[in-house]
């Protein structure tokens, strides 16, 4: 058989769905695993026998297909992210099902740092077309916003359950309208809206007659041509040490790790080691394909020296001269708040930059998301005058960070490698914050 | 069109996008998570069924380790229902690739009387997790490597990639932690463990086709041979010691090949001539049964089987 199958593809989409309850998230999901044939006889088997299987139309609740815990589904809501996956002929998908529900903010940041695009539900019945300029919701301003902040590569507007309003295209002209100013004052990538019902199918993996009126693609096919970049824009390459090993048969040379991001590396390329500042030649890079001469962002790298180099899980592998190093040790930063113990101004945190684990705190917090409507609030003083009071799960804020040491930091916009980090409760070890460097 | 012919159709890559390649870009995240474990803990392991996803762990993981040796022990849980051509593979493999193999055996727990079967022939399936904690406990392991995958069961679309477990091994679906990026939070204080799983987000698909581009070896028992089999609830029961025929039903001869292995009493083989992984891939977008739903006895009854077990510690 000559023909390779699913080898050969491009590399697989991760997008994030965010919605809230009832928007029809599920539905979407599960129509896209359905038509996408992922389904297999037996899950759908044992989706007839789950409780209330058959929707009052008798139709198949599509929405079942997603519930996972035995909890949840009593609840009737989920309660955390979920990972599904489908293929088309074109490409695979990675799905991270994060939950609508107000306060679970946190998991739409954790989906979302793992996804390169986000579909945005949009829920035409919840919005009040009498009224002369159209309103989005609270929670659609917080999906965008937190989409924005993330960094996240495309957006997709996802208009739903346009059979409600009888594919009504001047009112979804309304929304697209009112998602635009929405995007502006964000500063959001470009988004593309599509028409659809997860219900019935309309516009998710083809148009039918009722959105032949709408020109851009489907779902769908606008997912399986999207192209995505492993980097972000910045333009040193750089790469957060993970482990060092020998090889036996040669001298125990020394073979350095990690996961190559923002630009290329090359042999012959200089390079220097942080901490350290020691400077050094790539000599050899080998890949899971064996050796290469050049290495691209995203791909997992060992990189052998042309000299020995005293190097160790926790430091970076930065191209260029030692003295082009930037180190930072006190910056801005958006702290997203992920622990049901409130932040602590002041309190020493460990951190994750990179593979390095380290002391930090927040020095001063200057402003707040405003979840209601995406825009940043400074801070003011409330009753007890104390501005820092409370910062609480799925917070938003502004802040100062302090590190124990100055760091090689570059802006999250510029590298998701430098830029981001992770906060740990040390008493807990609970993930306490994810945050982003400015 | 028919899915197969979609798929056969399927258009590939040009010469210079190859290296966002479907099945590199899966490589590179499995070998930049094993390299957090090579790098990130004091005493890892990996848990490794030989069966066909945890091969495809270990072929990846010779490859974090590349050029250096690998750098973790191999842990296989003996039932002591094996398949023998598993445990032929088995010493085969640890011959050729000089790795360090520890086996944590049934028999023991069940001599020590930590595990006390209801009856001899009983499924010793569900009493792997009592030999597995025992042997954690006995190596100290802080990480345990495994093959599972987030698309072979509905209770395991919400695993982490590392996954956090307390000192009595349980899973606490509420008290996961978020995983941001690839910044893996790591810590744990005495006692307590990992699991981690590199391969979560692959398909059964991505997994034969990374076989069969890597060449990966895998157990006779994979591929289509003759069984004695017998025909009972719509599944093929392989004839063995343990399973024998029950009063009144015939024993036939079947082109059959395995999709798991596991204990002999509840791993059933399918119909299938397919011979190569090629051929299973062929057969696999055209299945109409999901892995574990057509071969594992004892996961059919219940849909909350699985997120039950893993609450107490199996994987
Ligand atoms: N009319 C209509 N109803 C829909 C559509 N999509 C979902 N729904 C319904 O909206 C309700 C909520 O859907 P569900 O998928 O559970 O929403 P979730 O909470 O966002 O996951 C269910 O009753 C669905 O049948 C649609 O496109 N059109």
């Amino acid at each position: 058989m000559s023909t390779a199958i699913f080898r050969g593809h491009a590399r697989p989409l991760r997008f994030i769905t965010c919605g809230s309850v009832d928007d029809g998230k599920s539905t979407l999901i599960g129509r896209l695993l359905y038509d996408s044939k992922a389904l297999m006889v037996d899950q759908l088997e044992s989706l007839g026998k789950a409780r209330g299987a058959q929707s009052q139309s008798g139709k198949l609740d599509l929405s079942l297909v997603t519930d996972g815990l035995e909890a949840e589904r009593e609840q009737g809501i989920t309660i955390d992210v979920a990972y599904r996956y489908f293929a088309t002929p074109k490409r695979k998908f990675i799905i991270a099902d994060a939950p609508g529900h107000e306060q679970y903010t946190r998991n739409m940041v954790t989906g979302s740092s793992k996804s390169d695009v986000a579909v945005l539900l949009i829920d035409v019945v919840k919005l009040d077309f009498a009224q002369p300029t159209l309103t989005l919701l609270p929670q659609t301003k917080r999906h965008a916003a937190l989409a924005g902040l993330l960094g996240l590569q495309h957006i997709v507007v996802a208009v739903n359950k346009m059979d409600a309003i009888n594919f009504d295209a001047a009112k979804f002209e309304r929304v697209v309208n009112a998602f635009g100013e929405l995007a502006a004052s964000l500063k959001l990538n470009a988004f593309t809206a599509i028409p659809m019902s997860a219900l019935d199918g309309d516009g998710v993996v083809a148009h039918t007659v009722r959105t032949s009126w709408f020109q851009g693609p489907a779902l769908l096919p606008h997912l399986e041509s999207l192209e995505v970049s492993e980097a972000r824009g910045g333009t040193t390459a750089h790469i957060a040490v993970q482990w060092v090993t020998r090889d036996e048969s040669d001298d125990h040379l020394r073979w350095v790790t990690g996961d190559l991001a923002e630009s290329t590396l090359a042999v012959g390329d200089a390079i220097s080691v942080f901490p350290s500042g020691a400077s050094a030649i790539v000599g050899a890079i080998r890949t899971g394909r064996g050796l290469i001469d050049s290495a691209k962002p995203g791909e997992a790298v060992a990189i052998r020296f042309d000299r020995q180099v005293d190097i160790a899980r926790g430091d970076w592998i930065i191209a260029g001269n030692a003295d082009a190093q930037v180190l930072t040790q006190k910056t801005q930063a958006t702290i997203a708040w992920l622990d049901n113990a409130p932040l602590t101004v002041g309190r020493r945190y460990v951190v994750r930059h990179g593979s390095r684990w380290l002391p930090a705190r927040i020095s001063a917090i200057s402003a707040r998301l405003d979840l209601a409507n995406g825009q940043w609030q400074d801070t003011v003083a409330n009753e007890t005058g104390n501005p820092f009071a409370d910062v609480n799960a799925n917070d938003l804020v502004r802040a100062e960070i302090e590190f124990a040491q100055a760091l090689p930091l570059t802006a999250f916009a510029k590298s998701a490698a430098l830029g981001a980090f992770v906060m740990v409760d040390p008493g807990t070890n609970a993930t306490a914050a994810a945050g982003m460097i400015h | 069109m028919t899915a197969r012919d979609a798929f056969l159709s399927a258009p590939t890559l040009t010469e210079n996008s190859v290296t966002h390649d479907h099945l590199n870009w899966l490589e590179d995240e499995a070998i930049s998570i094993l390299r957090e474990v090579f790098g990130g803990f004091e005493r890892p392991a990996i848990l490794c069924s030989f069966g066909k996803d945890s091969l495809v762990v270990l072929h990846l993981a010779m490859k974090a380790a590349a050029p250096g040796k690998l750098p973790l022990p191999i842990v296989h849980v003996d039932t002591g229902h094996n398949f023998p051509e598993v445990i032929s593979f088995r010493e085969e493999f640890v011959k050729k690739h000089g790795v360090r193999l520890i086996v944590g055996h049934l028999d023991d727990s069940i001599a020590k009387g930590t595990i006390r079967l209801a009856h001899p022939l009983e499924s010793r399936n569900p009493y792997q997790t009592i030999t597995l904690l025992e042997t954690i406990e006995a190596n100290r392991f802080d990480a345990l490597v495994g093959g599972a995958r987030r698309d072979e069961e509905k209770a395991r679309a919400k695993e982490r990639v590392f996954s956090h477990r307390d000192s009595f091994s349980q899973w606490q679906p509420r008290a996961q932690r978020p995983e941001l990026w690839n910044l893996y939070n790591t810590r744990i204080t005495q006692g307590e463990h990992f699991r981690v799983f590199p391969i979560s987000n692959w398909t059964e698909l991505d997994v034969w086709n990374y076989i069969a581009r890597e060449n990966i070896e895998l157990p006779s028992i994979y591929y289509t041979h003759q069984r004695e089999v017998i025909e009972r609830g719509g599944l093929l029961v392989p004839v063995t010691d343990i399973t024998p025929p029950r009063a009144g039903e015939t024993v036939v001869t079947r082109d059959v090949r395995f999709r798991t292995v596991g204990d002999i009493s509840c791993t059933c083989p399918v119909a299938s001539t397919a011979a190569s992984a090629d051929d299973v891939i062929l057969e696999t977008i055209s299945a109409t049964a999901s892995e574990r739903g057509a071969t594992r006895m004892d996961d059919r009854a219940n849909d909350a089987a699985m997120e039950r077990r893993k609450k107490e510690g199996y994987f």
